[in-house]
């Protein structure tokens, strides 16, 4: 999938480096987590307003004064990233895959669905059987790791949390922020309900996106203290062995390395 | 020099010290020198109840407070010689030697206490009746300790304290005494709220945040609840323009000693109202009527906000679900990172030391 501006594998030093996330994707992350940070700094204060940090972070954004109006324009480019990165997701989809199934032929309601279902963000079948792998290794049943292709089943619902969490918090925050204006057509309880749907899955987003995301991408031993493949869009080839078993056979076999595929447990 | 003309110095000592103020800064109304005694940290005694009582006056506290050109004798007006003997209470109501300048009458209190005896906070119900657990039932005190003024400077902007320039312009004429620094706090302190919000919202929940108080009189954690709005949270870190409990429980206009409950017709927080109340042109002036709707006071409890109950209850299933099953994981998974070639079923297929 990877275009030829991107070699599949980068060799520096003697080192193989493996191909993830084009430039574009990688600004794209940095406006999510450079967003989410600030939502989360300008935020949280107010939520837990009596702890002995709220006051120091909120007066050090602004205070009451200026955090508001940050938290308020930093959510409005998150939106504007969510629904910029729909509009992206779908062109591709359009261009890679529907415009290719009309040059064949074969444009068919049947055959756009399968096509959908083929992304490689969509969870399919091996999302399962990976995990049913996972736990027979978690839990001692085998010695063998579960074998991930380019997008493993944690990854996938990384990628679907902000796709759950924006819609929810997005929205919300949008009425609260214009609650005069939104009072002359909704009941003020629903008021009540968006400050809910705000508060706790903001809450629910910062828990996962901090201990899980983090741990998985810069807290697990062999990443600590910082994974770069934000930053570089390439994946060491340990990193590849480890995270990306299936991907990483498939793709040395692809580029006639197949010699060279090291053991996956070392 | 024989021993009565010693006493005599001595007494004419003590005299002097009273009538001419030897006893450091005295405020300007205190013509009996009371601070003699009274600026002394350590004034204080076991009363007949067995109370620690303490009669230490903090004068730099005192002249910044609405009493200081009130004379001491006119609230303890049982005290006719000095020393004295144990003051009574003083009665907020009585009239003092101050007279109120638009209608020359003599100040009191009393139009206050009426107020506050008609509404909700009153120890008698309409019919005159003495309410039940009396002694939840604020007197003046409870609400106001010794209360100071926060003025406003205007000049360059508004700040707290007293704007020398705008003083200035005061004392070209009203030259005489610290007339005219009294009343310039006396307005400009009227111009904004007597108090910091957090003060107010710390007064009303000296009793609605008590627990027992709300048990003995049905009601709600309502301190809780309003913690939980942007209206406290705002003010808890500094501003002054969210609502505290006064902005929503006191009809505009009316004195913030007269607030009612929510049955009452006229009570700012009565259903009926409370679209005005929300809509005063300070606050959601633009909003519609169905602002109203929002719940202030949420406590989550399933029979009064059911709504916020349910989801509450969502949010954090799905929170622990989410968290507890990717927390376990990692543990796992850090556990396996130690014990790497532990597993006790070893199939014939287990080719993790194969390439493929």
């Amino acid at each position: 999938m990877a275009m030829p501006k991107y070699p599949i594998i980068c060799e520096r030093n003697g080192r193989r480096y493996f191909y993830r996330f084009s430039l574009h994707q990688r600004l794209q992350h940095i406006v999510l987590f450079t967003t989410v940070i600030t939502l989360s700094l300008t935020g949280f204060p107010l939520k837990y307003h009596d702890q002995p940090w709220a006051e120091p972070i909120y007066n050090a954004l602004g205070g009451i004064d200026h955090a508001p109006t940050i938290h308020r324009i930093v959510g409005s480019i998150l939106l504007g990233l969510f629904v910029y990165h729909t509009i992206y997701w779908m062109y591709l989809f359009y261009t890679r895959r529907v415009l290719r199934l009309k040059k064949e032929g074969r444009l068919t309601l049947g055959n756009i669905g399968r096509e959908f279902l083929a992304q490689e963000m969509v969870p399919n079948k091996k999302d399962f059987y990976d995990l049913i792998d996972m736990f027979k290794y978690l839990l001692y049943f085998t010695n063998r790791p579960p074998r991930y292709d380019r997008m493993s089943w944690k990854e996938k619902f990384d990628y679907y949390a902000p796709y759950w969490g924006i819609p929810i918090l997005g929205p919300a925050g949008f009425v609260l922020w214009w609650r005069d204006e939104f009072s002359h057509i909704l009941p003020g309880i629903a008021m009540n309900a968006f400050y809910i749907m705000h508060t706790d899955e903001a809450l629910l987003a910062a828990l996962f996106l901090f201990f899980v995301h983090w741990y998985n991408v810069h807290y697990s031993p062999e990443k600590f203290p910082l994974g770069t493949v934000f930053i570089t869009g390439y994946l060491t080839e340990a990193d590849m062995i480890h995270e990306h078993y299936a991907e990483y056979v498939r793709i040395m076999t692809e580029q006639g390395l197949q010699d060279e595929i090291k053991p996956q447990h070392h | 020099m024989g021993k009565s003309s010693f006493k005599t110095r001595v007494i004419l000592f003590f005299a002097a010290l009273l009538l001419f103020g030897a006893g450091g800064e005295t405020y300007a109304e205190d013509e009996l020198n009371c601070v003699l005694c009274h600026k002394h940290r350590g004034l204080s005694r076991i009363d007949e109840n067995g109370n620690f009582r303490l009669f230490y006056i903090n004068e730099a506290l005192f002249e910044e407070g609405p009493h200081v050109r009130v004379k001491c004798m006119d609230c303890h007006q049982d005290i006719s010689k000095i020393p004295h003997d144990p003051a009574k209470k003083v009665d907020c109501t009585t009239e003092c030697h101050l007279t109120e300048p638009s209608g020359q009458k003599k100040f009191s209190h009393k139009p206050v206490a009426d107020l506050l005896a008609k509404s909700v906070h009153g120890k008698l119900d309409a019919e005159g009746n003495a309410k039940e657990h009396q002694q939840d039932y604020p007197g003046c005190k409870d609400c106001h300790e010794e209360p100071l003024y926060r003025p406003l400077s205007f000049f360059k902007g508004k700040a707290p304290g007293i704007s020398e320039r705008g003083l200035s312009r005061c004392k070209t004429c009203h030259s005489t005494g610290n007339f005219a620094e009294s009343f310039y706090k006396h307005v400009t302190s009227r111009l904004q709220k007597m108090r910091k919000p957090t003060e107010i919202v710390g007064i009303c929940a000296k009793c609605h945040g008590d627990k027992g108080f709300q048990q003995r009189h049905d009601l709600d954690d309502v301190v809780t609840s309003y913690k939980e709005t942007f209206h406290y949270k705002a003010i808890r870190f500094g501003s002054e323009e969210t609502p505290d409990c006064m902005d929503c429980h006191v009809v505009k206009g009316e004195s913030v000693h007269f607030i009612e409950g929510q049955d009452s017709p006229t009570s700012a927080s009565n259903k009926q109202n409370v679209p005005t109340t929300c809509r005063t042109s300070e606050c959601h002036e633009k909003a519609g009527p169905k602002l109203a709707g929002f719940q202030v006071h949420v406590t989550y409890d399933k029979d009064k906000y059911p709504l916020q109950h349910y989801m509450l209850k969502f949010f954090t299933a799905l929170m622990a679900g989410v968290m507890y099953f990717f927390m376990v994981l990692i543990i796992l998974e850090l556990l396996r990172r130690l014990f790497p070639n532990f597993s006790f079923r070893k199939p014939p297929d287990d080719d993790h030391h194969s390439s493929k």
